[in-house]
């Protein structure tokens, strides 16, 4: 019987348990801080429409924009300022007046980048002198990147069409031993198309099966049924790479892969091969992390990105759906807290909450003293070496019914266990740090349940214009409301880290702490505000609506320059020594 | 569709054997083979018979066959578990290979080790800094577990 001093909490697993916000995480698309409701579709989309204006500039931009080119700051500049694309730029509300430059990205979608690669196709033409499909197999092997292509281009040209599977090398059909025995083949013919063809009694080398069907060969004439290329192609489209022949190294061009797939088939592979593209410089490029959100920031200039860290400002870029997250670690906003504090704080929820899963799963309270005990082997007449009660491991009750009898313990009652009191022996700091997982949590939960009353907005403000016939832009005062009702609550979460992180004597931290309180105070009212259903009732309210989320808004910043106090002046540091 | 290309296969290995190697199912499953494979005579692994388990996917031949060695033997490609580091079995695979490629190509890895690329670092090392030892070494692995 071994006995252990371990607290147990029940924690409410969510967000924390997915430090990563993997975009495939299907969990975090109920994330309380999406602002999906805020009327998305009515907002005009300039990216479409202005793709395409004046498509010599946006070259230029991505020329020059690729981290892997050397280029001096002030060129960059120039150009910044000239593309064609709506250039967002953090508000000034967001970071206090002139403390940090100004982070300017744009937003794109694997499409987007798609048509800039065909951009530079075009650029690239004139110097390779080649079909456009081609160049595309050749970007598309090198990654994207046109200076190590370039530079490989110079060298030696004919080597690397060949490698790249654009010009074949000197040799014919070198399969004898599977070839022989078809004779479809001709080796005599001088020249052999690419393309699909129907032959009656096609032996394909694939499948080995003898039918009337098309098929398909590049002009080395390694020809299979069109079933077998499919297999084949389908497997390999979301690998990005460039698909050759089955059996040498030339390669399958786009519009080999539509005529055997099926039209637009090659866009998968492209689309791969841009994710790969973004994996890779990540850098300059990241993923909003929401679920199923397709949109990829784009920031050119990352050299602010040092002053934001230096200053205890994060990076916050929003999405063209509205997500709101942090470029430099990918996480939702988390002003007051910076990525530091954020990381660790994520990083501490998940391996305390491991420890207290362990705990929750590996040991049981002893129940007359509820210590926790860990059962390493033996029969479950257990003994707690605490205060000697003695009791079955599986019913948790005293032992003396059990008898002296072979044990057969059918009492097993697990329901009523969890159901325990938490245990008292926590260690001081422990109990802070529950203390505080706990308000997140809470704040967290709240949150869920903001985002889905913000989900309701949309038919409260119909609800207006037809019964108060309100016109749709003085209805908009609730859409702000619960904008601001998510922003406040995110802060609010965010600054327990921050407030665990912080020295506790210190004075700016009780003035962080008062902070918090006011603000939630303020969050509590415009939420109670929010679920008002009535029309004429809310149209009454309507100062109140501005004057409440004027006020959340004023504290929440408030309170991000005070948490942002705290870090600067040392005051907050996340570190693990607090707590061990 | 699988069946008739790896029945074709069997075909052509039993109609002409490629030299040095031999394969061919292991009961009535068509889709579990045994191969054996000489020691080629130029290497330390001269004169003892290796054999091997393969297995082909369902949906070969659009996956490689899975190989590995069931007799010991002293590779920098080839681990304690038999394993084979070779690039035509794992991302390089084609459909357009056939199993009697596969193993020609490993009898030439027999030859010519790959200990740039190894599987077990320690024999690598030897294989790169001390090769009469790796041979004196191979040699008596294969007399004690291939002859």
């Amino acid at each position: 019987m071994t006995q252990m001093k371990l607290p147990a909490t029940t924690i409410s697993r969510n967000f924390i348990d997915n430090p990563n916000y993997e975009k495939e995480h299907s969990e975090t698309n109920d994330s309380p801080n999406t602002s999906t409701f805020t009327l998305t579709d009515d907002i005009p989309n300039h990216r479409d429409s202005l793709i395409n204006q004046d498509s010599e500039f946006e070259i230029e931009d991505f020329m020059y924009s690729d981290d892997d080119f050397e280029y001096d700051d002030d060129y960059n500049q120039t150009y910044d300022s000239m593309l064609t694309k709506p250039v967002k730029r953090s508000s000034k509300k967001e970071l206090s007046e002139g403390a940090v430059p100004n982070l300017s990205y744009e937003i794109l979608t694997t499409q987007d980048i798609f048509e800039n690669m065909l951009a530079r196709v075009d650029h690239l033409q004139p110097i390779f002198n080649m079909p456009r499909e081609d160049i595309l197999l050749l970007m598309q092997h090198y990654d994207w990147n046109e200076e190590r292509l370039l530079e490989n281009w110079t060298e030696r040209m004919e080597e690397l069409l060949v490698e790249i599977g654009v010009s074949q090398a000197d040799v014919r059909p070198t399969d004898i031993n599977v070839v022989k025995d078809t004779d479809e083949i001709n080796t005599s013919e001088t020249k052999i198309e690419r393309g699909i063809t129907y032959k009656e009694g096609f032996n394909c080398v694939i499948c080995c099966e003898e039918k009337d069907t098309q098929t398909f060969s590049l002009e080395c004439g390694h020809e299979y049924c069109i079933d077998c290329y499919r297999h084949y192609i389908e497997d390999k489209l979301h690998s990005g790479n460039v698909i050759t022949c089955m059996d040498c190294t030339l390669a399958l061009k786009n519009i080999d892969i539509d005529s055997i797939m099926g039209h637009n088939s090659s866009k998968k592979l492209m689309t791969s091969s841009i994710k790969s593209f973004v994996q890779k410089h990540n850098k300059n490029y990241r993923w909003c992390p929401y679920a199923d959100c397709k949109c990829i920031i784009h920031l050119s200039d990352t050299s602010s990105l040092a002053e934001y860290t230096r200053l205890h400002y994060s990076p916050f870029v929003q999405c063209d759906t509205d997500h709101r997250f942090c470029f430099n670690c990918g996480f939702e906003t988390h002003a007051p807290a910076d990525c530091n504090v954020t990381n660790a704080w994520v990083k501490k929820a998940k391996k305390e909450s491991d420890n207290l899963n362990w705990v929750m799963s590996h040991t049981k309270e002893c129940p007359k003293c509820e210590v926790n005990i860990e059962k390493d082997g033996g029969c479950n007449h257990m003994k707690c070496s605490s205060c000697k009660y003695e009791f079955c491991w599986i019913c948790e009750g005293d032992w003396a019914p059990h008898g002296k009898a072979f044990y057969q313990c059918t009492l097993y009652k697990n329901d009523e266990n969890s159901k325990k009191t938490q245990n008292d022996e926590l260690s001081k700091t422990m109990k802070k740090y529950t203390f505080y997982y706990r308000v997140f949590n809470e704040h967290e939960i709240s949150a869920k349940l903001d985002w889905k009353l913000g989900q309701t907005i949309g038919s409260k403000v119909r609800a207006l214009q037809e019964k108060m016939d309100v016109s749709w832009i003085e209805g908009q005062f609730l859409t702000d409301s619960i904008k601001i009702l998510n922003e406040g609550r995110t802060a609010l979460k965010w600054s327990f880290p921050v407030a665990f992180y912080s020295d506790a004597s210190h004075n700016l931290t009780k003035i962080f702490v008062d902070n918090q309180s006011l603000l939630s105070k303020a969050v509590e009212d415009l939420s109670e505000l929010l679920q008002i259903k009535e029309p004429e009732e809310i149209m009454k309210k309507r100062l109140e609506f501005y004057n409440k989320s004027g006020y959340v808004e004023n504290r929440m910043y408030a309170l991000m320059e005070c948490g942002r106090d705290l870090l600067c002046k040392g005051i907050c540091k996340p570190t693990d020594q607090i707590f061990k | 569709m699988s069946t008739k290309r790896i029945s074709k296969e069997l075909r052509d290995i039993e109609r002409d054997p490629p030299t040095s190697c031999s394969a061919g199912p292991v009961g009535d499953d068509l889709y579990h083979w045994q191969a054996s494979i000489m020691g080629p005579p130029d290497s330390p692994y001269a004169g003892g018979v290796f054999f091997l388990s393969i297995h082909f996917p369902t949906d070969y031949p659009f996956k490689p066959p899975k190989i590995a060695f069931t007799t010991k033997i002293y590779h920098p490609n080839i681990n304690a578990n038999g394993n084979i580091c070779l690039d035509i079995l794992k991302d390089q695979w084609s459909p357009a290979l056939t199993l009697s490629k596969v193993l020609l190509s490993i009898c030439s890895l027999l030859t010519d080790a790959n200990p740039d690329d190894p599987l077990v670092p320690e024999i690598a090392h030897i294989y790169k800094t001390d090769r009469p030892k790796y041979e004196t070494t191979a040699r008596e692995w294969t007399k004690k577990y291939a002859v």
